[in-house]
């Protein structure tokens, strides 16, 4: 079978490159481009490690196909921060100490800014159920919560003019 | 004199013909000696101990075996509890 | 939200980092992506590694023919049982438990029997996973099928399928004759249990049984392993200890363990399933047959089928007290799961059961039964959850029968420092009463129980460990301070190693960073497991940051030209109390920019095995609710208390326990091996083997209840361990707070809560 040629955005750069038809976004991300911030905890759609933005929606990059990137923009966890200035979620994360192992801080800090992003206020209820597909084994999940409601509460104070 | 109280399973697994209830009193200058000593009493006791056993020391687990006995009054050899 | 925002201000007396809680120098790293973890880590000209495994629970190997899959285009190496060496028997401790050796190296890659579906029989290295994958599919495995037992009681039956031909019970008199399923027998205990028993006023008799769970990092086993013709390899992975990686593999190899470099990457979750090794001595083969460095990684379904688990259990209980509610006899009696392999760890079970209770009359025997299940591995507190879910259990159902608040019961009969362990050894300065009485004050034990809910609450314990450790504190020219460890950092330990350094040297947190070195770059370490890192490699830091306090000193005295004495250190420099320079002060900046001329580089490692770990308490409290109409049990609110000695970096110290708190909830309520008729597992993936996510489970309030261990420099007792004993049976002591019925087997999945609110049917 020969390969696929995309043209794809990843993180505002314009990108290229060939894949097999039967591979995952995830791993073209991974192995391919280098960008191993998005992490594989199951490949089945069940763990949200792998978690990216694709044309505004979060998916799990493991279940999307390399292929279907054609024309999108993806957005990754290597893109969250500003250059060297942490995303607020990714600031009260480490203030919280929301990670222990660390292995699915990057698919909750990209389903978090993906909540806040649409939803600026939510309800600790709210932020339980749109985190429900990303598992986390160590933290217990109480501190992540915590982290996500005060980085949406400093949000909501950076967008209210002084 | 020191005594010595082997713990279950070591008591049955080496030691049952030479001991009763679990007991036997030697004279090990210290944890190594008695590692020898309980060595030539049962063959293979010796290769399994640093793995498998603790020692207690008058009701302190100790990890130094160069540790002297000539105070003690009381071994316990029991078993090593790993952890996760 | 439920829990108040005054445990922040929790911070132990006297001391300026030690109960802080700066940011982990780790953390941008791991927020940002950056981070490498196992399976990320790629080498030049690397391969790939697929591994073919057993479809059959039990098959003896008749042959196995690979030789289409070596002709493929781009494969470049296959490797099979017969390609590691044969090994002498030998128990090696790695931290978790012994393990023969051989076993290890029959589990990497089975020689002539396969135990269990999942078990490794062949390795392929291609130049690319899909051609490695494709190779898999042309090699063939003609096995002879044998009968399989996956239970612990059909393993013990009369007649059933016997594992190993070489495995005599160990622990029992006369010593067998025959091989059996039985690995080994452990029993403890004294007095007159009978007697006890038959005079007591209340007694319960009673069966639990636990299915086997595993570990579930989310992080799956990956590895990189380079082996030069010369003889000297490399492997970077990620693991509990990177130093266990090597003397395991190089033992399994018959190698040098200079000749292994093991550089540790990043982990993502172990929890006792990462203190073994799995695939390393497979892809150093394949790297010496290819002469290419050859990455091996495990799917998730590769995880379930093949490694871990933690033992399922059956366990009996029988337990009395007189009229008064002074437990007066225990016996329990417990089968463990070992799976395929001895893991010679029946102990922990026995000494985990009924310890924190004063008793005069106790028999506990634990047994650990093979079958053709994966090897049973190391899970948080190895082998105490299981028992402690029986015991908290009875010991709830007892109050009931006595009719004696379970608190108080508890309290009643908890051990404290000088009484007996079962062992017979004395406990030593232990936080168990003390977390009892913070469960009682605790607001969440009388607060208001809504409609169709119920509270639990259960009591705890693990013994923790010490033992070797290496650090090394090395000054820069600048003054600022670097800590080398060889412990695997997965939940902190880096900023705890910095805030403990720190303090001992009276210098701003930041001035001190930690990293994890590699085996070639410092001496020794145990695994991260036991809960021993922050006690036991901290014991180290702090030793090595007092000695280069001390070379500091010198350095300066030299330098004034006064005796050592004449010199102190303050507020994180040296100060001259003495001689025509008194008053003045050299900071470490100062004397590290002039270290060249005054004695050389300044740095101290501090090499020791520690010694007076304590065990470490908990007590949790459980509100459940319980859906009538299905059965399904909701967590409504969650107190985890616990001695905690002294929490360094408090954040991480609660973590733990909100993280073993929600493995525990899991363990009862969801999680389960299930295998079919065909001793197949089915549930081998996270749909359906169910771990708690965050719309399960509310916040989880935590109490650090400190009793400071004398023996640690800072008071540390381990924490990680303790916070997954007790909430198995604070769930089900809730569960039947709220519904009036007892569930003994775990887990509660809704159609067993709704069978026993329907006894009907
Ligand atoms: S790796 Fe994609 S959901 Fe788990
Ligand atoms: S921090 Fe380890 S899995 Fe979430």
């Amino acid at each position: 079978m020969s390969k696929i040629h995309v043209s794809t955005t990843v993180n505002g750069d314009a990108t290229e490159y060939l894949c097999e038809p039967t591979s995952s976004l995830l791993d073209v991300l991974r192995d391919t481009m280098g960008l191993t911030g998005s992490k594989e905890g199951c490949g089945s759609g069940d763990c949200g490690a792998c978690t990216v933005v694709l044309d505004g929606e979060m998916v799990c990059s493991c279940l999307v196909l390399a292929a279907e990137a054609e024309g999108r923009t993806v957005a990754t966890i290597e893109g969250v921060a500003e250059g060297s200035v942490l995303h607020p979620v990714q600031q009260k994360f480490l203030e919280h100490a929301a990670l222990q192992c660390g292995f699915c801080t990057p698919g909750f800090i990209v389903a978090a800014k993906a909540l806040l992003d649409r939803n600026p206020n939510p309800t600790e209820t709210e932020v339980r159920y749109w985190l429900a597909g990303n598992l986390c084994r160590c933290t217990g999940y109480d501190k992540i919560v915590r982290a996500v409601l005060d980085a949406a509460a400093e949000l909501r104070q950076e967008r209210t003019p002084a | 004199m020191v005594r010595i109280v082997v713990m279950p399973p070591f008591d049955k697994e080496f030691f049952g013909e030479f001991i009763n209830d679990g007991r036997l009193d030697l004279a090990p200058h210290n944890l190594f000696d008695l590692v020898e000593k309980l060595e030539a009493l049962a063959p293979g006791f010796a290769a399994i101990a640093p793995a498998r056993v603790h020692f207690a020391v008058d009701g302190v687990l100790e990890t130094d075996w160069t540790r002297e006995l000539a105070q003690a009054q009381e071994v316990i050899v029991l078993p090593r509890v790993g952890g996760g | 939200m439920n829990a108040p925002e005054t445990m922040k201000q929790f911070r132990p007396k006297g001391f300026r980092h030690v109960g802080t809680r700066p940011v982990r120098p780790d953390g941008v790293d791991k927020v940002t992506g950056k981070a490498l973890y196992s399976p990320d880590f790629k080498a030049p000209g690397m391969l790939w590694g697929a591994i073919l495994r057993s479809p059959h629970p039990h098959a003896r190997i008749i042959s196995i023919d690979t030789k289409k899959a070596e002709a493929l285009v781009g494969v470049k190496a296959v490797a099979t049982g017969r390609d590691l060496p044969t090994l002498e028997s030998l128990v090696m401790h790695v931290g978790e438990g012994a393990s023969d050796i051989v076993d290890v190296s029959h589990n990497c890659l089975a020689l002539d029997k396969v135990l269990y579906e999942g078990h490794a029989v062949v390795a392929v290295a291609a130049t690319s996973p899909e051609i490695a994958r494709e190779a898999l599919g042309l090699i063939t495995v003609e096995y002879e099928e044998l009968p399989f037992v996956l239970g612990v009681e059909e393993a013990l039956a009369e007649g059933a399928p016997v594992l190993h031909d070489n495995v005599f019970t160990k622990g029992v008199e006369p010593k067998p004759e025959k091989p059996s399923n039985a690995a080994m027998r452990v029993e403890m205990g004294g007095g007159d249990v009978e007697g006890a028993l038959a005079s007591a006023a209340a007694t319960v008799t009673e069966r639990y049984t636990l299915e086997p769970v595993h570990q579930g990092y989310i992080e799956p086993h990956a590895c990189v392993a380079s082996w030069n013709g010369d003889g000297q390899a490399q492997i970077w992975t990620s693991s509990q200890g990177h130093f266990a990686v090597r003397s395991l593999t190089a033992s399994v190899l018959a190698m040098p363990q200079s000749d292994i470099r093991v550089t540790p990457l990043e982990i993502g979750g172990g929890f006792g399933g990462k203190t073994t090794i799995y695939l390393e001595p497979v892809a150093m083969v394949l790297s010496r047959k290819s002469g290419r460095p050859v990455r091996l990684a495990m799917t998730r379904e590769e995880v379930f089928r093949a490694t871990g688990p933690a033992p399922g259990a059956v366990i009996d209980v029988r337990i009395g007290a007189d009229a008064e509610g002074t437990l007066v006899a225990a016996e329990v009696e417990f089968l463990y799961h070992s799976g395929a392999y001895t893991a010679n760890d029946a102990g922990a079970g026995v000494s985990s059961a009924i310890g924190h209770y004063r008793i005069a009359n106790t028999r506990v025997v634990g047994t650990e039964v093979l079958c053709n299940r994966p090897a049973a591995k190391a899970y948080r507190a190895p082998g105490a959850p299981q028992v402690n879910f029986a015991v908290e259990s009875a010991i709830d159902e007892l109050a009931g029968k006595l009719g004696i608040d379970p608190l108080e019961l508890r309290l009643k009969n908890a051990a404290a420092e000088g009484d007996p362990q079962t062992s017979g050894l004395p406990w030593g300065r232990i936080g168990w009463v003390e977390c009892l009485e913070a469960a009682r004050a605790h607001p969440h034990w009388s607060a208001p129980l809504g409609p169709n809910q119920g509270r639990g609450i259960a009591g705890g314990y693990w013994g923790n460990y010490g033992g070797p450790s290496t650090v090394n504190v090395s000054v820069a020219e600048d003054g600022t301070i670097t800590v080398a460890t060889g412990s695997p950092d997965i939940g902190g330990s880096r900023a705890s190693m910095a805030i403990m350094a720190a303090e001992v040297l009276d210098v701003p947190y930041e001035q001190v960073r930690s990293v994890v070195a590699d085996t070639a770059s410092i001496g020794v370490s145990m695994v991260t497991g036991g809960s021993r890192t922050t006690f036991a490699t901290g014991m180290a830091t702090v030793q090595a940051a007092e000695d280069v306090k001390s070379i500091l000193c010198q350095r300066a005295a030299r330098m004034w030209g006064v005796s050592d004495d004449q010199v102190e250190w303050r507020s994180g420099a040296v100060v001259c109390l003495e001689g025509e320079k008194q008053g003045q002060s050299m900071t470490a900046a100062a004397i590290a920019g002039r270290s060249f001329h005054s004695g050389g580089p300044i740095a101290a490692v501090a090499a020791l095995s520690a010694k007076g770990w304590l065990p470490g308490f908990g007590v949790h409290i459980c509100d459940t609710e319980v859906d009538p109409e299905t059965g399904h049990v909701k967590i409504v609110r969650y107190t985890a208390i616990q001695d905690v000695g002294t929490a360094i970096h408090p954040d991480y110290v609660e973590g733990q326990m909100q993280g073993g708190a929600a493995q525990g909830i899991g363990w009862a309520l969801n999680e389960a091996y299930i295998y079919g008729k065909n001793g197949k597992l089915d549930n081998a993936g996270f749909l359906d083997y169910r771990m708690p996510v965050a719309s399960d489970l509310p916040m989880i309030d935590t109490v650090m209840v400190e009793v400071p261990n004398p023996a640690h420099p800072y008071g540390v007792k381990g924490v990680g361990e303790v916070p997954i004993v007790p909430p198995l049976a604070a769930v089900a002591n809730a569960i039947h707070g709220a519904i009036g019925q007892r569930l003994r087997d775990l887990p509660m999945v809704p159609d067993r809560v709704y069978a026993a609110l329907h006894p009907e049917g």
